[in-house]
């Protein structure tokens, strides 16, 4: 079974503050890591690995080299996201391969839809793609449906549960106020929900190989045949703008009754609670 | 009704002219979605943004459901603002396929030609939606908070919410048509049903012969356990504090937290006394939180505790003392005794 993981790299937000009052963005420290959604779809995918087949202990880690089952990280992104796929390698990923191009820099997702999808097809396709549901900075939310349309391959999103017995996919998924099973045949891709998959911390051994001996094999749009009326993005961005600033001090006073109320449906007001 | 006549207008149109962007495409999309043969709230929402923004340019606003609902239902939507109803009835609907929904809107959106689809970004838009986009080789604003019109170009303009909802971007669709939306349930007014507004609704046939849907649907409510959250990551944290006097006073953020749906924490008070663990302490030595939403309950929120929360981005404080510290950081002060105002709260919760 090949399972091939889009991954990205985002901002950092911890070095990010936002100062409502000035509306302006503050980079305190401009670093970049590995999404946290991205994180748990590698989870997500090594875990039916090693799920998949009798794992084998290596570097204290579960493998899955009797499996043959493979788990591919790929991300479009600048040269820098190259530490994201290292970081991938060593979490468990077998091989990695980064999308990089100037043609790639006004990619808008429709676009980096259409490259991912021809890299996974020059890779061959893959029975099973694990993606996260929505990224932790523009957070779109649109990368798993829309790989599935541009492979033409099935689908399912907000995946909080999985496993692959037989050549089909078995998952438990968000939907409505509550969760649904859903099961389809292979090839699919699967969105899955972060806080269901917390990853795992990457082996020492494996952090040093990953940066050492291991390779991530570098693509470019010639690499990749797309045409220029595929890389043309539909989005143009208009403007940032940001909330009020929280007023601070509002004071509620009275009978425990009525108070409970106005906090309840002040707080409703500004959807903090449902 | 006859649309005919509005074949005629886009015909007379096309010919000989410059071709223009957006050329041909006109009127304003509302893809409904049901639940147990009832229209979602989030579908109101959208269709009363959707006549909003009609009257802004002067177009129609389509009502489409998928799932061959019926009149009644049309009908409804009729009187929420939709102009015209088109009802797919096709046994290949039944069940939510992706694949399915996608061939049967993008041949509407073919004959139709519209100029923006919404859909509500509950679980089935945001499944549908992109993959719709992607195949009508178009941009879709997913989860807006708010939608305008430019009028000067006459386009869309999406407003979403990033980095934790602490900035919104505003993106539009320029070229490629229809321009879509999917908008974030609670954020746009319910509109009125005004049961005398007149509209049609109309049966409508797709070929669906050559398309199947991959999904098998199995049990549509199974329990799911998630992995404790750690603390940092909560997005609504419940905090007592000694102000809650007893077990019994601990018992009622307990159950707060869980109508919130949120976790409990607390003081190094409320650990002294043996009511949460030492990983649920916040502040110095505790842990550092970060929730949308905290509410501090009888805790007077020395610098030591106060420490741990500055970055909550909204701080409740319900204690009897205006003077205590955290009542002068929090965003709301409630005076009031936590045992008393805390059943209140659960009963206006409706719990």
């Amino acid at each position: 079974m090949r399972i091939i993981v889009p991954i990205k790299q985002i901002l950092d937000p911890q070095g990010i503050s936002v100062r409502r009052d000035k509306e302006r963005i503050f980079i305190n420290r401009e670093e970049y890591i590995l999404d946290p959604a991205s994180k748990a779809a590698i989870e997500a995918a090594l875990r039916l690995t090693a799920e998949a087949a009798c794992p084998v202990r290596r570097h204290g880690v579960l493998r899955k080299e009797a499996s043959g089952a493979e788990v591919i990280a790929l991300c479009m992104g600048r040269p820098q996201a190259d530490d994201a796929l290292r970081e991938a390698l060593a979490m468990g990923c077998d091989s990695a391969y980064l999308l990089s191009d100037k043609a790639f820099e006004d990619a808008d997702i429709s676009v980096t839809a259409r490259i991912l999808a021809a890299a996974i097809a020059k890779l061959g396709g893959a029975d099973l793609i694990v993606a996260g549901r929505q990224s932790g900075d523009t957070g779109a939310g649109q990368m798993g449906p829309r790989l599935a349309e541009a492979l033409d391959y099935a689908q399912v999103t907000d995946v909080y549960a999985m496993a692959v017995p037989d050549g089909a996919l078995q998952a438990t998924r968000g939907w409505g106020d509550g969760f649904a099973a859903v099961e389809a045949r292979l090839p699919i891709v699967a969105s899955v929900a972060p806080q269901a998959f917390p990853p795992r911390y990457p082996h020492g051994a494996r952090i040093m190989s990953a940066y050492r001996e291991w390779t991530v094999t570098v693509w470019t749009a010639s690499d990749l045949d797309l045409d220029e009326a595929a890389l043309s993005p539909s989005l143009s961005f208009r403007g940032e703008s940001f909330p009020p600033p929280l007023e601070v001090g509002e004071v509620f006073r009275g009978d425990p009754a009525d108070v409970a109320q106005d906090v309840v449906t002040a707080l409703k007001m500004r959807k903090l609670i449902a | 009704m006859d649309f005919g006549f509005f074949e005629d207008l886009l015909e007379e149109k096309g010919a000989d002219k410059v071709e223009v962007i957006g050329e041909g495409y006109r009127n304003i999309w509302v893809v409904a979605e049901t639940m147990a043969g009832k229209l979602l709230p989030a579908t109101l929402e959208a269709m009363g943004q959707a006549r909003e923004l009609a009257d802004q340019i002067g177009v129609y606003v389509y009502g489409v459901l998928l799932r061959g609902e019926g009149e009644e239902l049309g009908q409804e939507l009729v009187s929420y603002g939709a102009d015209r109803v088109l009802v797919v009835s096709d046994p290949a609907l039944a069940d939510y396929q992706p694949e399915v929904c996608v061939r049967a809107l993008a041949d509407l959106v073919g004959r139709y030609r519209p100029e923006i689809v919404l859909m509500p970004a509950t679980a089935l838009g945001n499944d549908l939606a992109p993959r719709l986009a992607q195949h009508l080789n178009t941009g879709l604003i997913s989860h807006c908070v708010k939608l305008e019109m430019d009028m000067s170009e006459r386009l869309l303009l999406g407003t979403f919410s990033v980095l934790d909802g602490e900035v919104y971007h505003t993106v539009a669709c320029p070229e490629a048509r229809p321009q879509m939306a999917t908008l974030q349930p609670g954020y746009f007014r319910l509109p009125y049903a005004d049961s005398y507004r007149s509209g049609s609704v109309q049966g409508i046939d797709v070929d669906l012969a050559d398309v199947t849907g991959r999904l098998g649907w199995g049990n549509l409510s199974v329990a799911v356990e998630l992995p404790p959250l750690p603390l940092s990551k909560a997005r609504v944290l419940v905090s007592a504090g000694r102000g809650m006097g007893d077990a019994s006073g601990f018992a009622l953020v307990t159950r707060l937290a869980e109508a919130l749906g949120g976790t409990v924490a607390g003081s190094r008070g409320a650990f002294d006394e043996g009511w949460i663990t030492e990983d649920q302490i916040v502040g110095i030595g505790g842990q550092l939180v970060a929730p949308d939403l905290y509410i501090a309950c009888g805790i007077s929120g020395d610098v030591y505790h106060y420490f741990g929360l500055q970055n909550a981005k909204f701080v409740v404080a319900i204690n009897r003392d205006p003077e205590a510290p955290i009542m002068k950081v929090a965003n709301m002060a409630v005076v009031g005794e936590a045992r008393q105002v805390l059943p209140a709260m659960l009963k206006a919760l409706g719990h």
